[in-house]
């Protein structure tokens, strides 16, 4: 637990002293949930209730970009300072190591769904909670570990074929935000994809949310499949890392990554 | 006798495909004794820095094994490391934090007890007070290294891997970091496993000194019997008389001889044959007036393992 305490300690002091991640994990996020309220306002008229579906698909997307950002730019900071090796030259463990930074994630996740919650409210007069606490605690557990297991595949990745592709770590998310179909019903998509679409535990996550702003029942199906795909995605994603990782510390590249 | 702090046992590593892939280590065996320091030295690609990264468990070994005070190292990688420490000037903390802030994420990381205590008694030991609140990336080279060297010595280490830990310093900066590491290894008894480019410093902190050449070990020994195998010095005689005299004489001797002028000659023998020639040329009618004699160094050993002359140095 204190190698895990030391690592939050080192994330909270990044935090604190870099304005780029301020910007990309609190004022990206909450800037991108003020256009997209008012843009659901705009293309909703005067039938308000069809505005949020837009507005609450950005609030959920906000929760895995914040988190996977987390995860796969933390051991970035420590690569461009050289300090990485020193970090894995103390007795910590890679899962306590990762763990450090799914904690760091999910609590910047956290903040600012009760940011953005007080934001939907206070500019937008939509109150989050109305879909329910025990579907927010569903979206947010789904949607975190989803994050996770895509941070711990870029994080080996960056491992394996270091700073070159580091422009995965903020870019990889977008790329799942049509796919999973964040801000329209899946049957949106064209019919060719729409398989791919069903393969992710965010899009199931989406689909229910958008179900919750008819009905805060909560749906089990949907929470059932994206759940059972999480548990089967994050062992993926663990052993995906540690080979990659451990290819890295192979091939020297690991290494090499502060070179 | 002292006990093995570390023990490395055959080890091989190996890039790329089994045939025509590239070998950085080659089936290398070494020891370091408690309280020992040891060089490790060699030209650039003669596998120092792959060998430490190997030891330190971020890079893997093709085959060999790796034992720190009697136990394996992949077996109990979380136990020895909690042992040993690291600093190099080529890896530095996080810039972003000041000093105080990266040394007590280390400390977290070393489960020190009563960090901040460690920590101000570190920094008043190597008089950084000033440092504390400033942040890490705007230090000088020189402060990094020193802030790199506490950080180091954070977990009361019993082995210290340096890697270079002078490079790029000014002089009196790198004599003052010296003296530090020489302090250390008096007072605190601590291992020191210890790489660089500087003979003249690996000389002076050094026990004993391991030459590595195109991944293989090529020589051992303390630093002052390895300049013995060189055998030859260097003779520079200021003498009064005529040059031709003195040709005659060192040809008539079968000696490799160089003027520098035609009063100075600059003479390369083996260091035993030195007062015999000073005494043969003392005979003649040449009257010597100045005599320096340049021992061989570690430097001069290096380089001629550079050079690809390891028969000539091997014992």
């Amino acid at each position: 637990m204190h190698r895990i305490i030391a690592m939050l300690y080192q994330e909270y002091f990044i935090t604190k002293r870099s304005l780029e991640v301020i910007v990309d994990v609190v004022f990206f996020p909450l800037v991108n949930i003020v256009v997209f309220g008012f843009l659901s306002l705009y293309v909703a008229g005067s039938r308000s209730t069809h505005a949020y579906p837009l507005l609450v698909g950005m609030i959920l997307w906000q929760l895995v970009y914040i988190t996977q950002y987390s995860i796969s730019v933390g051991s970035l900071w420590n690569i461009w300072s050289r300090n990485l090796s020193n970090i894995f030259l103390t007795p910590i463990s890679i899962t306590e190591y990762i763990f450090s930074f799914v904690i760091s994630g999910s609590l910047k996740a956290l903040i600012i769904l009760v940011t953005s919650t007080l934001l939907s409210l206070y500019v937008f007069h939509f109150n989050v909670l109305h879909l329910g606490i025990l579907n927010l605690f569903l979206f947010f557990l789904n949607l975190i570990l989803f994050a996770i297991s895509t941070g711990i595949i870029i994080l080996g990745l960056i491992f394996r074929y270091g700073t070159k592709i580091q422009a995965l770590a903020w870019s990889v998310t977008f790329l799942f935000q049509p796919l999973t179909a964040a801000f329209f019903p899946v049957s949106v998509l064209p019919s060719a994809i729409r398989w791919l679409a069903y393969l992710f535990p965010a899009t199931y996550v989406f689909e229910a949310a958008r179900a919750a702003l008819i009905s805060p029942a909560v749906r089990w199906d949907l929470f059932f499949i994206a759940f059972t795909q999480n548990i089967i995605y994050l062992p993926i994603a663990l052993l995906v890392f540690v080979k990659l990782f451990n290819r890295s510390k192979d091939t020297g590249q690991f290494a090499r990554n502060e070179s | 006798m002292k006990q093995n702090i570390l023990e490395v046992r055959n080890l091989i590593k190996h890039y790329g495909p089994c045939i025509g892939g590239y070998t950085a280590v080659n089936d290398i065996s070494f020891y370091l004794r408690e309280g020992e320091v040891v060089g490790f030295l060699g030209p650039n690609g003669a596998g120092k820095t792959t060998t430490i990264q190997i030891l330190l468990g971020i890079t893997l070994a093709t085959s060999g094994s790796i034992q720190y005070f009697g136990k394996d190292f992949y077996q109990n990688k979380q136990h020895i490391l909690q042992r040993i420490n690291y600093a190099s000037a080529f890896n530095t903390l996080q810039g972003r934090l000041n000093v105080m802030e990266n040394l007590l994420v280390f400390a977290g990381l070393y489960k020190v007890k009563n960090p901040r205590n460690k920590i101000m008694n570190l920094i008043e030991y190597f008089h950084s007070e000033e440092l504390l609140s400033k942040i890490y990336w705007n230090l000088s080279a020189g402060q990094k290294t020193r802030v790199n060297i506490i950080k180091s010595l954070l977990n009361d280490p019993e082995l210290i891997l340096m890697d270079e830990p002078t490079a790029s310093l000014d002089p009196d900066v790198a004599d003052r970091t010296l003296s530090l590491i020489e302090d250390l290894k008096r007072k605190q008894n601590i291992s020191l496993l210890y790489t660089s480019h500087n003979m003249d410093e690996v000389a002076r902190i050094c026990d004993r000194v391991i030459f590595l050449d195109k991944g293989n070990i090529v020589a051992e020994d303390t630093p002052l019997n390895l300049t013995k195998r060189i055998g030859q010095a260097v003779l520079r005689l200021s003498f009064d008389g005529s040059k031709e005299n003195m040709v005659k004489y060192l040809d008539s001797h079968n000696q490799k001889y160089k003027f520098i002028n035609n009063f100075i000659v600059s003479i390369v023998t083996e260091e035993k044959m030195i007062p015999k020639l000073i005494f043969g040329i003392s005979k003649t009618d040449l009257y010597i007036t100045d005599i320096e004699v340049q021992k061989p160094t570690l430097k001069d050993f290096f380089l001629q393992i550079a050079k690809g002359g390891t028969k000539h140095v091997n014992a």
